[in-house]
Order: structure tokens, then sequence, then C-alpha cells
């Protein structure tokens, strides 16, 4: 037993105990939803891998969804993605719940989830971009006069 | 020698457009999300393609209004659909490319014998057979012996609207052209049929997107058409359903019914047979579909749908007809093996709407049972 994962983490089942008396009185939609976050983030505190649940697919009244965002409420990270239209994700006072809204370039809401994962995936960085990112510095370090780089494209001197 | 814009992979080609892994990931997931696939899927189909060289596509345009294309080119530009351009490599399209005359049947020859075996063909338009198929040819060649000898290598066929899928406006009747849909004229290769008239652009974008990601096709139903978008009617999803459950028509386009919105079944709506996602994808982004603008369904998206009468009339008396044979006209079977019924009563196709509907009734009639 060589590292932290290898510990055996099991979140007892004494913590639903409080989602019940939560969700008393919420309509049947939210409370399902509340509960397979339940699942989810159980899964994920066990080292399995994270999930999500499409708020779109779901048919949701601005009640529910109401209901839904006052019972999940406001955690301490916001994020914005700027990628063909803004994508705005924020973890909500559940660690490990995010609620991502993705919009077009028109703002026009075009995908929205729940993930459940320690960070959501769309917001780290890919293997393959680190190592891109290592060789375009690695050259601009062995280019004495290395041109200043605006958003990854070479600007020449004026 | 850098790689040439054919040789590169989706992500490189995605990189040149300016589109980000992030854009990229998040076109997916909205993608995923309208296919009611898993929502881990769109990251998965983004990680997987961002790698993988992009596929050949071939765009054939045969007896058609271009109506098709330009659903899926001339939505709000510059949309996430369009997107889907820098994921393919559209080999050939008569439309867009740039090549004319022997060039361009060159590039096609050229598409056909690189990736034979691998591309994915898109047909838009019905096939005339008539004439000797004199009705519809480019560069001296029939449609109909361009598309044999494209299906030959073609991994799977997509048919982008109502008149490749269905036969669409060319094959009502009478059909002077004598045209048929692919599945007429092509049987041994995997057919998906998008229709429409023309189809939604996030449907034709998402199909694509699914069988290039995936290389599988998707559930289809019987009448071959991904169930993810055609899954359901457009009347089981409809906003105005709650109105036809209370029994409130409108019963002319400008009485009170019309303007508090009530449902459009009595002024001719094809609703509740036809199968289709504008209810809840809707048109020109998102912003509404034919009911939502006062008007009914026409059905566009179903068999015959221009030879079920008139668009106006209610179906209980358009479709079935009320103590009488039916009007005759040219139903068509794609269903199953790739066979076509000549000129017969449109029975089939009625019949398959009427069981629909009583498969609905039914379910409705056990739903009501369970919560009763």
């Amino acid at each position: 037993m060589s590292r932290l994962t290898d510990i055996p983490v099991r979140i007892e089942p004494s913590a639903r105990i409080e989602m019940p008396a939560v969700v008393g009185g919420l309509g049947g939609g939210v409370a399902a939803i509340l509960s397979e976050l339940v699942t989810l983030l159980e899964r994920l505190a066990n080292g399995e891998a994270p999930g999500a649940i499409d708020l779109r697919s779901l048919p949701m009244s601005p009640l529910d969804r109401a209901e839904l965002q006052r019972v999940l409420g406001d955690g301490e990270v916001q994020a914005t993605v700027n990628a063909q239209g803004l994508s705005k994700m924020r973890e909500t006072g559940v660690s490990g719940v995010w609620w991502i809204e993705h919009f077009d370039q028109q703002g026009e809401l075009i995908a929205e989830l729940i993930e459940v994962s320690r960070v959501p995936q769309i917001l780290s960085s890919a293997s393959d971009e680190i190592a891109a990112g290592a060789r375009a510095l690695r050259a601009q370090i062995a280019t004495a006069a290395a041109p200043p780089v605006r958003g990854g494209i070479h600007v020449p001197h004026p | 020698m850098s790689p040439t814009h054919e040789q590169l992979n989706v992500g490189e080609s995605l990189r040149i457009h300016g589109i980000s892994r992030r854009g990229f990931i998040k076109f997916c997931t909205a993608t995923a999300s309208a296919m009611a696939l898993p929502p881990w899927m769109g990251v998965a189909m983004a990680e997987q393609l961002r790698h993988a060289p992009r596929p050949s596509v071939i765009y054939l345009s045969f007896q058609e209004c271009t109506g098709c294309f330009e659903s899926l080119t001339r939505s709000f530009a510059p949309t996430i659909e369009s997107l889907i351009f820098n994921v393919i490599s559209l080999d050939y399209d008569d439309t867009l490319m740039a090549a004319a005359g022997d060039a361009a049947e060159a590039a096609l020859t050229k598409a056909m014998k690189d990736n034979f075996g691998k591309y994915v063909l898109v047909i838009d338009g019905s096939v005339p057979t008539g004439a000797g198929g004199a009705y519809c040819t480019s560069g001296g060649r029939s449609a109909v012996d361009t598309l044999r000898e494209a299906a030959k290598g073609a991994a799977a066929i997509v048919c982008v609207g109502t008149c490749s899928a269905f036969g669409g406006i060319p094959f009502a009747d009478p059909n002077p052209t004598s045209a048929w849909p692919v599945t007429a004229i092509v049987g041994d290769k995997p057919i998906i049929n998008v229709s429409g008239c023309p189809p939604i652009p996030e449907v034709i974008t998402g199909t694509l997107l699914q069988f290039v990601s995936t290389g599988q096709v998707p559930d289809l139903d019987e009448h071959r058409r991904p169930k993810a978008f055609f899954g359901n009617t457009i009347h089981d999803r409809c906003y105005r359903r709650p109105f036809y459950d209370e029994g409130k028509f409108a019963k002319s386009f400008d009485d009170e019914g019309a303007r508090n919105g009530w449902c459009l079944y009595e002024l001719g709506c094809k609703g509740p047979t036809t199968y289709n996602a504008c209810a809840t994808i809707k048109w020109n982004g998102g912003t509404s579909f034919p009911i939502e603008s006062g008007h009914g369904c026409l059905g566009c998206s179903e068999p015959g749908f221009w030879d079920k009468g008139s668009f106006y009339a209610a179906q209980s008396s358009a479709e079935w007809g009320k103590g009488g044979a039916p009007s005759p006209r040219r139903a068509l079977e794609v269903g199953g093996a790739a066979v076509v019924a000549g000129a017969v009563l449109g029975v089939g196709s009625a019949g398959v709407s009427r069981l629909r509907q009583h498969r609905s009734e039914q379910d409705a009639a056990d739903r009501d049972k369970k919560e009763g």
C-alpha cells in the first residue's frame, strides 16, 4: 500500500441520513436527481469515474429547477470558459457537484448538466496539449530574441 | 514535409480553424445531449475524434431543391453545428466545391478510390429512373448510375431529407420522373434516413457525428431514422399538448382559440403521427418551430407526406378518410428489406400511423392505470 488512493475509503450510508430531511416536500423529479447525485458522489469518493446528469433530458419545471438550485446551494468556485461561446460552471454547496451551462456564440443555452467530479472535465488541460506547450516554450527559450506570444500565435515585432 | 489539409486529424483541423479542444468538447456535449446519449459520451466522443483522421464524406445531390443543404450550411453562422465541416473531410460536394467540370468529376473518382470501403455517402434528393435516368444527370451520368457506383465503396449511406429517404416531393403523385428513394436502389449497405423537408441541422450533424465517432449505425426506427431524434411524435413533445388533452382546439387561424395558443389539430396539424425533433430542438438556433408560430405541422418527415390530403384538414378526415376508401396515392414501405411497393393505395403508411396512434393510446391508458 504505497499510495493514498490504495487506502480503501468508503462513505458510510449515514451520510445519506441528512438527505431525506432536506428532500422532504420536494417534487419527485428533484428528489430523484438528488438521490442520483448521492450515488455519483459516493462512487467518486470511492475512486470511481466521475459522472454527470444531463438536465436538458429531464422534464423539469422552472419551480423544480429553482428548488434543485436552492437545495444544492452555492460553493466557492466559479469558472468561465470562452470557447465557441461561453461555458459557465460553478461548484454548488456540495463539494464535487458542479453546475455547468454551455452557451453558443449567440448566447443560446445548448447544454446544461450537473457534473460530479473533482474538477469539470472541460477545465483540465489535456496531456498532448501540455506536451505541446512545453515544446513551444522550449523553442521560445532557444530563440534569443523570442517574439511575444499572444494566444499561442507568434506576433512579429513591429 | 508538413501534412496537407486532407491528411490532418480532426484536432489539428479544428486548431487551424481556431477551435480549441474545449470548444470541441462543448460541441460534442451539446450533440450528445440532443441525442439523449449518456452525458459522459460528449467528452468521450471529443477525445476519440480529436486524434482520428478526418473521415471522408462524399455528398451527392440528386433531384432536390438544395433546401436540406441550406439547412445545414446557412443556419445562424457561425454555429456550433458548422464545426462538423472541420470534423469531416468533405471530399466531394458539387454545391460547395470550387472545382467544376472534369476537375470535379476527377475529385469524386479520386475520393471514392482513396477511401474505398470507408467513406460516408450523403445523399440529398430522390433518384429519378424515368427516361433512362435522363431527368437528373451530372457529368453525363445519370443520378441512378452515380448512386450505384458511389454506394459500392461506402461504409454507410446517410439520406439527408425526405426526398432521398422516402422520395419526397418528386415521388408525390403522379411522380412524373419515376423518382425513388435511395432504399429502392441500394440494398446492401447500412442506410440511415434523416428525413424532414428540410431536416433540422442539429439532427443532420448529430447523426453524422455519432456515426463517425463510433462507427456504429445508431438505433433506427422502422423507417430507418435515428430513434434519438425520431423517437417521439411532435404531438408527444408539443407545448400545446395540454390543450389537446383538455379538448381546447383552435377552429380557424384567427379565432379566440388560435389567439390563446390552443391545439391546432382541427386545423390540420399532423403532429400526432409525425416523428421528428422540431418540438424539442426547434429551428433557427432554437428560436421556435411551426406550431409555435401558429401553424400546424405538415408531417414533412413522414413517408408520403405530400399525398396525405389537405394540410388544413384534421387528420381524422384527411389521413384515412371517413366512411370511404382513402384517396389513391403512392405509398412506400421502407422498413426492413429495401423493397419498394409500386403504386398502391396509401393504406400502408396510414396503417402504420394508426398502429402507432393505437400504441400511444394504449401506453397512455397503461400509464393512467398505473397512476390511478
